[in-house]
């Protein structure tokens, strides 16, 4: 299964030290990798379709990439060979800007029919695997939702265009969007992990899917409710802001 | 009464157009200004005790702070005094550090009966009404949100401290709580007026208690039902999320 980490903070951090964490703990899934982050509100994405780890080695460029990336907001995906499989392993994370921000996006699960969704909008993202639609999606819904009411809420637009997306394709969702101030995780499996870390500069706040965290740190379980349908995690900056029930 | 200034960007932004105006539009306050910002994540303020506008004239001081000032948040406030002193540690914004983090905080409204209040924290030196609002709601975030993140997420526990204190100590509250990356405004008295993609301010996020606003365009009114409050979550310039407070029942 694939793997997703988000990194937030107050101000531009250096992931030397749990970009490789999250390598090593993603050594299975050896089909790519890919890292977005932003630099004065523009995104950059590297990403490559060759294993994050090989014969014991972490991938240099990765390596190099922990040494060197600052960013206030990260996000890293590495991809699975069986699941959502070898063609979009150069994909993640993808990027798209809409209502007056650059955003990150990355997914991981499985979801029938989605590939049928023909997005009206421009840009459309052209690699043809579900991610890409299910990003179009919310962005469609999103800047049709805030142009009707500007003042909606990021969330409540986002909460609505979920909902309208689990609905008509339904299947496993667990996705981050990020823009260069706020993360905004939904996942309907599997579940998050959560780890406040103090750093010298100021306080970090680290997001995974890695069931057992990427340290013997005290991470903290973030799962689903009985019955719920999904659930919203917000971060912004360093702090656990709220979580919402879809 | 006391007016109250905010504008949230998703990166460090001048107030040069929107300060100047909401100075000569909270001109009515005499008792003081502040402004609050943040540089290198450190929280920064600028106050006086002195009126912030005499007669054809803003006062130089604030002018020449809303030209240069540049940060993701920046709060201010003027002051009409009805509780403390009249002098610069009682003019507003007030800074704590809780949750490895600074804050800056701003208040209006009358609520006489949380004066009474005695922190067993770090106390501001400021003897109002608005200095132990901020004290209360800093030592119940750090109870609920520290306590159990996992149970009260920050808007959680920021909301279950105001229902709070809205039960132990009635009154009317309009507060501004910034760290920089977040902005939360609450009131349940008065309103807010919001402006987003100005064309002839600033390109950010917006806020004032100016009932007119601070520009000839569109501003949406965010007021609270009676007997209730309301909560903004303003993050990097964009409104994330609105929430009714209610006073803690029991």
């Amino acid at each position: 299964m694939c793997d997703l980490l988000a990194i937030s903070a107050g101000f531009d951090y250096g992931p030397r030290e749990y970009l490789p964490l999250f390598a090593e703990r993603g050594k299975r899934n050896v089909s790519g990798w890919g890292i977005g982050f932003f630099r004065e509100g523009r995104t950059l994405v590297e990403n490559s379709a060759e294993s994050v780890y090989h014969e014991n080695q972490m991938h240099d460029s990765f390596q190099r990439l922990a040494r060197v990336i600052d960013s206030r907001m990260i996000l890293a995906h590495i991809s699975c060979p069986l699941i959502g499989g070898q063609h979009d392993q150069a994909a993640h994370p993808f990027t798209l800007s809409f209502l007056g921000h650059s955003w990150l996006f990355v997914h991981v699960g499985i979801v029938r029919d989605i590939d049928r969704y023909r997005t009206r909008m421009e840009p459309r993202l052209d690699v043809n695997i579900p991610s890409a639609r299910i990003f179009e999606f919310l962005r469609d819904r999103m800047v049709s939702m805030v142009s009707e009411d500007p003042y909606l809420g990021l969330l409540s637009a986002l909460s609505m265009a979920t909902r309208e997306l689990v609905e008509r394709y339904p299947g496993r969702y667990n996705y981050f969007l990020a823009n260069e101030s706020v993360l905004l995780a939904f996942f309907n499996f599997r579940q998050l992990m959560m780890l406040k870390e103090h750093d010298t500069l100021g306080n970090v706040l680290l997001l995974t899917t890695v069931e057992e965290g990427l340290s013997g740190e005290d991470w903290r379980y973030i799962g689903l409710e009985g019955d719920s349908a999904g659930k919203f995690v917000v971060i912004g900056g360093a702090d656990f802001l709220y979580q919402q029930s879809l | 009464m006391c007016d109250l200034f905010a504008m949230s960007a998703a990166k460090r932004s001048e107030a040069a157009r929107s300060l100047p105006v909401f100075g000569v539009r909270a001109r009515k306050n005499m008792d003081g200004w502040g402004i609050g910002f943040f540089r290198n994540d450190r929280a920064h303020v600028e106050k006086s005790a002195n009126r912030i506008y005499v007669p054809g004239h803003l006062h130089d001081s604030f002018q020449r702070l809303a030209r240069v000032i540049r940060s993701p948040t920046i709060i201010a406030h003027v002051r009409l005094q009805t509780s403390g002193k009249k002098d610069e540690c009682h003019a507003h914004p007030f800074v704590l550090s809780f949750l490895g983090t600074d804050w800056i905080f701003a208040h209006n409204g009358k609520s006489p009966a949380i004066e009474s209040y005695r922190s067993r924290g770090e106390r501001l030196e400021a003897g109002s009404d608005s200095a132990r609002t901020f004290e209360y709601l800093r030592d119940y975030l750090l109870f609920y949100h520290r306590g159990d993140p996992m149970v009260y997420s920050f808007v959680d526990a920021l909301k279950r401290s105001t229902s709070r204190l809205m039960k132990e100590y009635p009154g009317g509250y309009n507060y501004l709580l910034t760290n920089g990356s977040v902005l939360c405004a609450f009131t349940n008295h008065r309103h807010f007026m919001l402006l987003k993609d100005s064309r002839q301010l600033e390109n950010a996020l917006l806020l004032t208690t100016v009932a007119e606003g601070l520009s000839p365009e569109p501003w949406q009114v965010f007021k609270a039902e009676e007997g209730c409050g309301l909560l903004l979550l303003i993050v990097g310039g964009e409104l994330l999320l609105k929430q009714v407070v209610t006073p803690l029942r029991g």
